[in-house]
């Protein structure tokens, strides 16, 4: 069976590159791996191939992928419109059906806005990614989210907003003849969405619970098995040692913990390795006289931060072991945790995402059941 | 109350300075990317406008609770609490938004509130996805309204706006909304609304952003997508800014050539140290400069914190180096 990792965080901590990364470093074990990826950066996605790509998986041929043989790697750009159609076209009964409500406004407007659609796109697009069963492992880049529950209760959301009641109450009484009880005990709430929306909303939401209805359990039943692979897939919590992100991390993994979903580890990234230097060198008499071609004034600037260096790196290291601690803490301290180092060199290349497997977990941690 | 800052603001007020200026509109919408400091710079705003002697009102909308945290109060919600001086805040959610607004719309009484908060609140939220976002700025629109005893109740509004995560601010809702009701309430409240954040006067838009790479290009992108729905931002705040090694980065090539050949093993590790700052610099430095450029708003530097959390004389001297930026900002960035 396909192995599913999720990588969660909060936005701007490095989930799109640290998933990217986790693609090559899977493929040069030998393994056939797919990475679903969410609006990357743009040099990222230009040396990924991925630009006006859409979402149907491309192969990546790089010499920066070679290693053990066997392995391979597919990248595929989220699309939630288009996910959003497929799912339509492939559950309605017959293509009138699909037709119809592919052109209904209310759905036009809903399929992109829905709270939680990105984020239940991304999941159906890794069902079927999984379905295919080309893939050894897929990685899924998760989209930013406003909170970081959005992306665990997308499928509660969306089978939620299929089934709603009230979506209901308002189709009813015009496409089933002979409701009027039912009407008449939902007159209060109709009324009021009648006077809100305006008539001809009403009306097309009406029809796009019509077309809903044709579909029968379909949609439902997708929306099953959807859930049931979130909680099979493997879940990593990307993060940085700064508060903010780690704050939405704790946040993250409670919600995990709360649906006893299979958190695998976290993976921090930008962390300041410790120097072993700790304090200002002293100050030589051989190092008092300036470069050539450097005034007296910018030397002494020069050789103040090369001294101030080492208190600086030694500050920023202790703050970020602080919060591992806590992070550690927070998740039992059998929990796996790979630090990632901050590098200086931004990381927008194959060469440079290859390099970073170094820092991530070895395909056996990454892959234990 | 930080002495030095009232000071500041007394002198002020005999000339109208770059930050009257700002303040004077009537709503600020703070925007930007999550954790880009959005809730920091809103404090620390209110905080300013609040010490020029504005009736100020901090609002935080999808139920965040940050600011009343920031100030060391217990948040208390829905409901206007005091946070220092003239400035207050309010935490609004979805719901509370749209059931004030169905209530005002249906003029029921309290008697049918709680019959109504299961069966119509819920259903149009999960119905209409982007309601909370209209409905929400709809009430920010009825605070801007609001008298009492004959004078406005609120000299300034400020909103901590979050940008969503797929770029798309809640300031473009109010086109989508009136294009997917076409009529009703809902309808004229969007075009209300959009009337109001789309006049210049009345209200003025502040982005916040990150000196790095990608936060610049999301900011980029989010001020794009602005301009088509409203062109008045008044500034862009570079947040974080970290402390540089020593002024002239081009420099360090010659001076670590020269200092590599005197090294001694602590000199060489506090080179290579100072090695991965100057490049965290330079990289800072590239950031900001593409942001500076591509920007047609002044872009403020302020510098990252010493400590977290911030306490209230970290906001003030936050707001002090904001009135100061502006004041030294040209009237645009690079491009006009």
């Amino acid at each position: 069976m396909t192995a599913v990792l999720v990588c969660c965080g909060a936005g701007g901590v490095g989930k799109t590159t640290l998933s990217a990364a986790l693609g090559v470093h899977l493929a040069r074990q030998g393994l056939r791996v797919a990475t679903l990826t969410v609006d990357p950066a743009r040099r990222l996605a230009d040396s990924l191939g991925l630009q006006g790509l859409g979402d149907v998986p491309r192969r990546i041929r790089s010499e920066a992928l070679d290693g053990e043989p066997g392995g391979s790697l597919d990248v595929a750009m989220l699309d939630v419109k288009a996910s959003f159609d497929r799912l339509i076209l492939r559950m309605a009964p017959s293509p009138d059906t699909a037709q119809r409500l592919l052109e209904n406004r209310y759905y036009r407007y809903v399929s992109t806005r829905l709270a939680g659609s990105h984020e239940y796109m991304a999941l159906e697009r890794l069902q079927e990614l999984a379905d295919s069963d080309e893939y050894a492992v897929l990685v899924l880049d998760t989209p930013p989210s406003r909170h970081a529950l959005q992306f665990l209760t997308a499928p509660d959301r969306l089978a939620r907003f299929m089934d709603h009641r009230v979506l209901r109450v308002l189709a009813l009484p015009r496409t089933v003849a002979g409701m009027e009880s039912l009407r008449r005990g939902s007159g209060l709430v109709m009324g009021v969405m009648d006077r809100f929306l305006g008539g001809r909303t009403i009306q097309e939401i009406a029809q796009f619970v019509a077309l809903l209805e044709e579909m029968g359990d379909a949609v439902n039943q997708r929306v099953e098995q959807v859930r049931a692979q979130l909680r099979r897939a493997r879940f990593f919590l990307v993060t940085t040692p700064q508060p903010a992100s780690q704050r939405e991390a704790l946040l993250f993994l409670r919600a995990l913990q709360d649906r006893q979903l299979p958190f695998h580890g976290y993976l921090v990234n930008r962390c300041t390795p410790a120097p072993s230097l700790r304090a200002a060198p002293a100050l030589d008499c051989r190092v008092i006289e300036p470069a050539p071609g450097i005034d007296h004034r910018s030397w002494s600037a020069i050789l103040e931060g090369v001294r101030r260096a080492p208190a600086r790196y030694a500050h920023l290291a202790d703050a970020d072991q602080a919060s591992l601690s806590l992070l550690r803490h927070a998740a039992g301290e059998d929990v796996p945790l790979w630090s990632v180092p901050a590098l200086a060199q931004e990381v927008d290349n194959l060469q440079g995402l290859a390099r970073l497997g170094a820092y991530l977990p070895p395909p056996e941690a990454l892959l234990k059941p | 109350m930080n002495a030095g800052l009232q000071d500041a603001g007394a002198r002020t007020q005999t000339a109208p300075d770059r930050l009257d200026e700002l303040f004077s509109h009537r709503v600020l919408l703070v925007t930007g990317k999550g954790g880009t400091g959005k809730t920091t710079l809103s404090v620390a705003l209110g905080l300013a406008a609040a010490s020029r002697g504005l009736k100020t009102l901090l609002v935080e909308v999808g139920g965040a609770q940050q600011a009343a945290l920031a100030m060391g109060r217990a948040p208390r919600g829905y409901r206007i609490q005091p946070l220092h001086g003239r400035l207050e805040g309010l935490s609004m959610r979805p719901e509370d938004a749209l059931e004030d607004f169905v209530l005002k719309q249906l003029k029921l009484r309290v008697l049918y509130k709680l019959a109504f908060r299961n069966r119509v609140i819920g259903p149009f939220i999960d119905a209409v996805p982007g309601l909370p976002d209209i409905i929400q700025l709809g009430k920010i629109w009825d605070l801007v309204q609001e008298i009492r005893s004959g004078q406005p109740r609120w000299d300034l509004l400020i909103v901590d706006a979050p940008a969503t995560g797929h770029g798309l601010t809640m300031l473009a809702a109010p086109r989508s909304m009136m294009e997917m009701t076409l009529a009703g309430p809902f309808h004229a409240n969007a075009q209300r609304v959009r009337r109001l954040f789309s006049d210049p006067a009345t209200t003025a838009i502040v982005l916040t952003c990150l000196p790095e790479h990608l936060p610049v290009r999301e900011t980029l992108e989010l001020y794009a997508a602005l301009r088509e729905h409203q062109p008045q931002v008044a500034f862009c705040a570079l947040n974080q800014l970290q402390d540089t090694p020593f002024p002239q980065l081009d420099l360090w090539p010659r001076a670590r050539a020269h200092l590599r050949e005197l090294a001694d093993n602590a000199w060489r590790e506090a080179l290579e140290l100072c090695d991965g700052w100057v490049e965290q610099s330079q990289r800072q430095e590239r950031a900001r400069r593409g942001l500076v450029r591509d920007l047609a708003v002044p872009v403020l530097d302020l510098p990252r914190a010493v400590r977290q959390p911030l306490e209230l004389e970290d906001l003030q001297q936050l707001a002090a180096a904001l009135a100061e930026r502006l004041a030294d900002a040209p009237e645009t960035g690079g491009r006009s």
